[in-house]
């Protein structure tokens, strides 16, 4: 190998790097010292983050439910700040005197050198005040930010779009990156957590030079360093805002929750829990006794019962047994059981609404037949009725694009022994769960998507609230994708249900209160039995019959038996969503009063 | 030729590494001033220095075959410690990279690069085995030996340091003689990556260079389409690649190329190192003097940002005076890889060499906002306890080389 020829290429690149490097220093400090001199006399270059604007969040059909506003944010520079000033800070922004100080201490490394916020949504009185006495106030500032505003009156959505909130001492821990810095905003629940990533935009900043006084004399090189903020993606969702307002408005003062879905895609129009909260509480300083009221009400507006009560499903469960028996062969679509009133297992008597004979699939829904039900699940055994209701999403989350989500509970023989042991319990315990009864646990929007597998015969959704992501800038609309699996049962069976479902309003059933001739209603009413109060009622239905476009599941809470109030409410949204009818007068609990 | 002392002796190469030593003593001195927290680093670093010192003493006169036949048992020895550090090692921002011994911060990483050079040199030098890197089996297992801690290093993660590896590899390789045209192979894609990443016309460009060398090296056809599609397949992934990715992940790979677009994080201090050493003029403030630095708006600046301290308080003529030292030992360097017969020694100075331009190169680069932040820091100047010794380490390998470059063994 000739190295006398190689070396000279070692040479040449060292001769290079010399000749960049030299060339670099003579241009920063020979060509233009005096500009950088200049600027280091100024003595300070001031980097401020600019917060972008958060992503809007609009419904179906483009209206906005979640906007932006201007507000004042009061900074703290450390390394400029004088911490005898404490106080004055304090006595002006009205934030005690020691919480201040361990914001500041928190502050550490590179964040010195930059304003770092300690109060927001200052009023115009405090700012005026500190560019008065900016002599004063060394290192206190303050800057422009956007907060939340949510333009309507009379639309809570409170769980669907969640709340923001400055960024925990935990959360900035946990971070991945270090994106987030003390006093940022985040989202803590609902879309804004989920898709906090897309809403947030991404910071930018800007270099300003500021004299030894602390006032700006300008932006470094004319602004050419600085990096504008980019806003954040909006959210296009699947909810209806007119119909969601609705929603909330029939579910009232009562304690429950509703949710409906389009049978035909997994797009969630409505989903309201009650009761909810307002999050203008949530867009400026939030008070230390509202958040303390919100979280020690016993109500617990907080909490998301659309998806995070955990309740019997009753008789609306029915279907799921029913469906189990003629897949696996058990059953003849008209095959019949017998029911004299009563069953008893073992030493237990588990009652019925009457006697109904030998009673086949179709009335033994329509009526709500328990017997039926109590025989069939044994017939079937305990592993296919878990079996069937896994299929059905029962046990887990349905993958819901909101945080808050709970799998409910699908009993099966493991838990069991688990729970009890392996000799702890006795097929008697199965019993109960045939009805939808026991320790069965299942939230609204699994019963909302339950209902919507029923209808559209088999293909489970996942259920959504985001339709499209929005960039801001050029309007560009990009799709999210969700899930959607066929189940493994056979479409003829599926017609047996909803016939049954059908009679259910249209014949002779448990709901026939809310028939009406200009909308075909099928439906299934459920009680959950309660032990500490009156039992909830559950009530599941879609519309029009031969062609489903809104699956619906309505919980209200110590409401009484199924169908009392949560039917009617349910037909409500139906007709307000295919007809745009609406109706005002207030639902009367007596009137419905029907068998379970 | 007479044994004399001095002749066999490097006092040039020596003094370059004891001057830049002394400039980055004083700059860490003046760095720290009145800092409490910080000042007791000069004392930590000086007592680095001298130990450093007596230990490229120590190698300079070791007979270079102890230092060839222990270079694996060194190399085992920081695997092995890499490992460790992984397990127990102490967590800074975002970091697992050091423990401590003794009061004194230990990086195993900055060790490692040593270490992948003895390695890589005793296995190239290898008389008994007779490696040849023309040799597949011989250049794959080369590659393999100086990429394996980079994969160590990446769990870290510490990017800069990996980066370090990567381009060390190819210089020893192609000193050790790998075929012009395994190199061409090599950096043909990456460079067109790079290019198509800074625009149409320089990928284009790039296409061309890459036409006209693949001309000359008169390959055949196939193998020249392949590597011709190779590189406008690795230009056309960069850009494929950077468009699926979010805005904000584009703004992150741009702050790469352009630091002060990440204000955030290390474009601060670009900004305010760029300001520091072109405020240094032609003759610097003077030594305490830098308004900047001495005002610490300039955070760690006696670790990677320790070039801005010279820039502001010595100026262009001080700048210049640490540019040239840096030189003279990289040529120097050089010089002796040249002439010294012994294999081994030749291929580690190639190696130190390497890794002394590529530190000055990045991390001064940095300081004057051409270079991307990534936390490389500037050899015998840079605040470092760990970072000094392996610096000294490569001295006394060098010296060394110097001293038996007429022996063959």
């Amino acid at each position: 190998m000739d190295l006398s020829k190689r070396k000279n290429v070692y040479y040449l690149l060292t001769f290079v790097v010399f000749a960049v490097l030299s060339f670099r220093l003579g241009q920063l400090q020979l060509i233009n010292p005096e500009k950088f001199d200049k600027e280091a006399e100024k003595n300070s270059v001031k980097t401020i983050i600019t917060t972008p604007a958060r992503g809007l969040i609009y419904d179906k059909n483009y209206k906005l439910l979640v906007d932006n506003k201007p507000s004042y944010s009061v900074t703290i520079t450390k390394k400029d700040f004088d911490t005898n000033q404490i106080n004055s800070v304090s006595a002006l922004i009205g934030i005690d005197p020691d919480d201040i100080r361990s914001d500041l201490k928190d502050i550490e490394g590179p964040n010195r050198f930059i304003p770092t916020r300690i109060s927001r949504d200052a009023d115009f009185k405090t700012i005026s005040y500190i560019e008065e006495n900016r002599d004063n106030l060394k290192g206190v500032d303050y800057k422009i930010e956007p907060i939340r505003l949510y333009p309507s009156t009379n639309l809570r959505c409170s769980h669907i779009l969640g709340y923001t909130k400055e960024i925990s001492k935990e959360q900035m821990k946990n971070q991945q990156g270090d994106y987030y810095k003390q006093g940022d905003i985040v989202g803590m629940t609902g879309l804004e957590s989920s898709y906090e990533n897309y809403l947030r935009g991404e910071k930018g900043f800007q270099f300003i030079l500021q004299d030894s006084k602390g006032r700006e004399v300008g932006g470094l090189n004319d602004g050419k360093n600085d990096v504008a903020a980019l806003s954040g993606n909006d959210l296009v969702l699947t909810i209806d805002a007119d119909l969601q307002e609705y929603a909330e408005k029939l579910l009232g003062n009562r304690k429950g929750a509703i949710v409906a879905m389009d049978p035909n895609n997994g797009e969630v129009l409505t989903l309201v829990s009650k009761p909810d909260y307002d999050l203008n509480y949530f867009s400026g300083k939030l008070s230390p006794e509202i958040w303390n009221k919100l979280n020690t009400d016993p109500d617990k507006p907080l909490f998301n019962r659309a998806t995070l009560t955990r309740y019997p499903p009753g008789s609306t469960y029915k279907m799921v047994t029913a469906l189990a028996s003629l897949q696996e062969g058990i059953m003849k679509p008209n095959s019949t059981i017998e029911c004299g009133g009563s069953f008893t297992f073992g030493n237990r008597t588990f009652g019925d609404h009457g006697a109904y004979g030998n009673i086949s699939f179709v009335p033994a829904i329509e009526h709500s037949c328990n017997v039926f039900f109590y025989k069939l699940v044994l017939k079937i055994g305990f592993d296919n009725w878990t079996k069937y209701g896994r299929m059905f999403g029962f046990g887990d989350r349905t993958g819901i694009d909101i945080p808050e989500e709970n799998r409910g509970l699908l009993p099966s023989p493991e838990y069991f022994d688990k729970v009890y042991g392996p000799n702890g319990w006795t097929e008697g315990y199965v019993v109960s769960l045939g009805i939808g009864q026991g320790e069965l646990g299942v939230t609204p929007l699994q019963m909302a998507c339950y209902c919507a597998a029923l209808c559209n015969s088999g293909t489970y959704y996942q259920p959504h609230l985001v339709k499209f992501l929005k960039n801001p800038n050029t309007g560009e609309l990009s799709p999210v994708s969700f899930k959607k699996r066929e189940l493994n049962i056979d479409k003829d069976y599926f017609k047996i249900i909803q016939k049954g479902m059908y009679n259910v309003v249209n014949g002779s059933g448990t709901a026939t209160a809310i028939r009406t001739s200009s909308v075909i209603i099928a439906g299934k009413t459920g009680t959950a039995q309660n032990p500490h109060g009156r039992d909830h009622s559950w009530f599941i239905c879609y519309a029009p019959y031969d062609d489903p476009k809104i699956a619906i599941c309505v919980l209200v809470e110590n409401a009484g038996f199924g169908a009392a109030v949560a039917a009617p409410i349910a037909q409500r949204i139906v007709l307000k969503y295919l007809l745009g009818n609406t109706d005002e007068s207030e639902i009367d609990d007596n009137k419905y009063h029907m068998p379970d | 030729m007479e044994k004399t002392f001095f002749h066999r002796f490097n006092f040039i190469v020596l003094f370059a590494a004891l001057g830049l030593l002394t400039v980055g003593l004083l700059a860490i001195y003046s760095a720290t001033f009145g800092n409490e927290l910080t000042s007791a680093n000069f004392d930590k670093q000086l007592i680095a220095g001298l130990g450093g010192l007596f230990v490229a003493l120590v190698i300079t006169f070791l007979p270079p075959k102890y230092i060839s036949s222990s270079a694996f048992l060194f190399y085992g020895l920081i695997i092995l410690l890499l490992v460790v550090v992984l397990v127990v090692g102490h967590r800074t921002k975002g970091q697992t990279s050091w423990f401590h011994i003794a009061g004194f911060g230990f990086q195993p990483s900055e060790f490692a690069k040593v270490a992948v050079v003895l390695a890589l040199a005793s296995f190239l030098s290898n008389r008994q085995k007779d490696t040849d890197v023309t040799n597949p089996k011989d250049f794959f297992w080369a590659v393999g030996i100086g990429m394996f801690p980079v994969a160590l290093i990446m769990l870290q993660p510490d990017l800069g340091t990996s980066l370090v590896f990567l381009v060390v590899l190819l210089p020893i390789l192609y000193w050790a003689g790998m075929p012009n045209f395994i190199l061409f192979i090599f950096v043909a894609p990456a460079a067109a990556a790079i290019c198509a990443f800074l625009g149409t016309w320089f990928f284009i460009a790039a296409m061309g260079l890459t036409l006209i060398a693949l001309l000359s090296f008169k390959k055949n056809l196939l193998i020249s389409t392949l590597i011709f599609t190779s590189v406008i397949i690795s230009g056309l992934s960069v850009n494929l690649v950077y468009n699926k990715l979010q805005p904000y992940q584009q703004k992150r790979i741009a702050a790469m190329f352009n630091p002060e677009a990440d204000a955030l994080g290390s474009g601060y201090n670009v900004i305010q190192s760029k300001i520091a050493i072109g405020s240094g003029g032609l003759w610097g403030k003077g030594f305490l003097q830098g308004t900047q630095t001495q005002l610490k708006y300039i955070p760690e600046q006696w670790t990677d940002f320790i070039f801005c301290m010279v820039g502001e308080e010595f100026g262009f003529a001080g700048s210049m005076v640490v540019v040239f030292l840096f030189v003279i030992l990289i040529w120097q360097t050089i010089t002796i890889a040249y002439n010294c017969k012994n294999r081994f020694l030749s291929i580690c100075c190639i190696g130190f060499g390497t890794i002394l331009s590529f530190h000055m190169l990045i991390n001064m680069g940095m300081t004057m906002g051409i270079m991307p932040v990534i936390g490389i820091p500037l050899p015998f100047m840079s605040y470092g306890v760990t970072f000094l010794v392996s610096d000294m380490i490569m001295l006394g390998v060098i010296m060394n080389a110097y001293r038996n470059r007429k022996e063959y063994v």
